[in-house]
């Protein structure tokens, strides 16, 4: 009886053999656990993955069209569809908003004061001056609809 | 010698068991991109040299306090082994990172040495300890652009390995060049001669005196070398570490600390051992103390501080209960114990100036062998113990298994999540809206623009979409 008890011990450490057989063969089917994120730019922005923004922008993605953000990224129970610049706005993401200008996101007037309602809302003080470079007047946000409300 | 112990029964299931965990662990650690901290540079400097000997002779003085030399050759030697393959840069030096890990994880199976089904019980324990510990990760993680912690862990153990095994004229010679390798890498390197030192002192057959004295010698001579060539010890301030519960700047640290070292040199080693031992202080920052200050406490330092504390209590009841007091009377098991421990501890005089992971984990190594040493003692014991006593054993031990698998899963998380940090400090690196920044030397702009490529190339996987509570469970 007692020998059979220390197999017991070896318990934990099977599980985590048998976890990892499971992990390699899902590797060999395919991508295995946590796979690289297969997204849209915007997304990409969201979830805080520069690079992959990057890429997708260097494989001809363009950093001005909008694109699709799945629910759970951004907002609660709805997906939306907004420019990545709006995304990395509303990710609260300084660095993100910096890697998309510098790669060719262009932000004019009426897209500034969009951004910098949707700043307001969604506070973030590295986003905030970098908006600020782009005009220091202060944003009139009356009547305007932010990117991330459900479209009814 | 080694062949005799994997041909018995007990061994082919602990092979088998620690392939089945290494190979998610060889593939995450593959996902991540050559760095750009500590990599691109290195890399960069051994291209643009226009021969190796030129470069020898340079990277001696690169530095007022190391002496790294191999760090650059082993750089221009991959380099030319991309180009002469057609390889990717992230195939070479990652693959190089990976073998690293299989060279590891083979020497650590080696110097168990499972023979039985106690030893292979004692396995199940011992392996999470050696891939679960915060240490093993540090030697995953960063590469300079090869781990060279990880070169120093394969050479320590590669001669703990030898010194367990009847000597052979070739010991000396093959302990004097890893000792040369490890040291021409880095300063830790230096463990691979207390790691003789140690085998000696605990009467491991493989290490007489002639491999003591040669080492001994080597080491001396490489004392002697860098005193010639004007290389200095790193100072207090030099790096920055943790004092209490919270992280000082290298500036800070000088000025706090720079006149009265000592005081802070001690807090160090002892700070280094005890993150060994018990999973605080990290980086010298003691977590729960911060936590309790802050008032909120992360599940991980909890899980950390409870794995590493019962499994340290263990060696120290085999040490107290087990352990003859007689030298002579040791078993084989005995003077691994000893000569493990005895590393182990001498590895934390290297935390002296600053304390950092990395700079443990050998210690962390052979705290893992010395675990399977007192597992495997406990477990013999239980046949001659009350029921009561061995169902509390037994609860214990699944317990310490079960905290330290749990840390080993979360390496899988750690390594993917420093995939995703790694890959996206490249963006940084050739920005378009920062032209005159890019380095005007052909040669380095070729090979950070294909390095870049490489690494932008590799898709990672963002945190977002792996589980959220993750992080407060695996990452300190």
């Amino acid at each position: 009886m007692r020998r059979s008890l220390i197999w017991i011990i070896a318990g934990p450490c099977l599980v985590l053999a048998l976890l990892s057989a499971w992990w390699t063969a899902g590797l060999v089917a395919g991508d295995g656990l946590w796979p690289p994120d297969e997204v849209t730019l915007s997304e990409a922005v969201a979830t805080r993955n520069n690079a992959e923004a990057v890429r997708l922008i260097e494989s001809g993605a363009n950093p001005n069209q909008p694109s699709h953000v799945r629910d759970g990224l951004l907002t609660n129970g709805y997906a939306v569809t907004i420019t990545p610049i709006e995304a990395a706005v509303g990710a609260q993401r300084a660095d993100s908003v910096r890697t998309l200008l510098a790669n060719g996101a262009a932000v004019d007037q009426e897209e500034l004061r969009v951004l910098r309602c949707l700043e307001e809302a969604r506070r973030d003080a590295g986003v905030r001056e970098l908006l600020a470079a782009q005009s220091t007047s202060a944003a009139d946000c009356n009547g305007l609809r932010s990117p991330l409300e459900r479209v009814q | 010698m080694v062949g005799t112990a994997l041909r018995s029964p007990a061994a082919a299931p602990a092979i088998v068991l620690a392939t089945l965990m290494t190979m998610p662990l060889a593939d995450s650690l593959y996902r991540i991109p050559i760095q750009v901290s500590d990599s691109l540079e290195p890399i960069v400097i051994a291209a643009k040299y226009d021969s190796a000997q030129h470069l020898l002779h340079d990277s001696l003085t690169f530095s007022p306090s190391t002496f790294r030399p191999l760090r650059y050759l082993q750089a221009r030697a991959l380099l030319a082994f991309t180009q002469a393959t057609g390889l990717t840069y992230h195939a070479v030096f990652r693959g190089v990172h990976v073998v690293l890990l299989l060279m590891l994880v083979a020497l650590f199976v080696a110097a168990l040495r499972v023979r039985n089904v106690s030893d292979l019980v004692a396995f199940t324990v011992a392996f999470p300890v050696l891939i679960g510990i915060h240490t093993f990760l540090s030697m995953l993680l960063e590469a300079f652009p090869v781990n060279h912690f990880a070169e120093v862990g394969v050479c320590a153990l590669g001669v703990f390995v030898l010194a367990q095994h009847t000597p052979r004229w070739f010991v000396p010679v093959v302990a004097c060049a890893l000792l040369v390798l490890s040291l021409s890498v880095i300063e830790s390197g230096a463990m691979v001669w207390i790691t003789v030192i140690c085998c000696a002192a605990a009467g491991l057959p493989g290490v007489n005196r002639t491999t003591v004295v040669a080492t001994t010698v080597v080491f001396a001579g490489y004392l002697l070398l860098r005193h010639l060539l004007g290389i200095s010890s790193p100072g207090i301030g030099g790096h920055g570490s943790g004092f209490g519960d919270r992280f000082y700047s290298p500036e800070e640290l000088a000025q706090r600390f720079g006149a009265h070292p000592l005081g802070f040199m001690l807090y160090n080693v002892i700070g280094g051992l005890a993150s060994l031992l018990f999973a605080e202080p990290r980086q010298g920052v003691y977590a729960l103390l911060a936590a309790w200050r802050a008032g909120e406490m992360h599940p991980v330092v909890l899980i950390n501080v409870i794995a590493s504390s019962a499994t340290t209590a263990l060696l120290i009841w085999y040490a107290a209960a087990r352990l003859p007091r007689s030298r002579s009377a040791w078993s084989d098991a005995d003077r691994t114990f000893v000569a493990a421990s005895a590393a182990l501890v001498a590895n934390a005089a290297f935390n002296a100036v600053y304390i950092k992971d990395e700079i443990m984990s050998p210690a962390g190594l052979f705290y893992a062998i010395a675990t399977f040493v007192a597992v495997r003692a406990l477990i013999d014991s239980l046949p001659t113990r009350t029921v009561a006593a061995t169902s509390f054993a037994t609860c214990f031990l699944v317990a310490v298994a079960a905290l330290w698998t749990f840390r080993a899963i979360g390496d899988q998380y750690q390594l993917r999540y420093h995939a995703f940090i790694t890959r996206n400090d490249w963006v940084d690196v050739l920005r378009p809206d920062k032209h005159d920044d890019w380095p005007k030397d052909p040669t380095e702009l070729a090979i950070t623009k294909r390095l870049r490529a490489e690494a932008i190339g590799r898709r990672t996987t963002s945190p977002s979409f792996m589980p959220r509570w993750a992080e407060r469970y695996w990452v300190e």
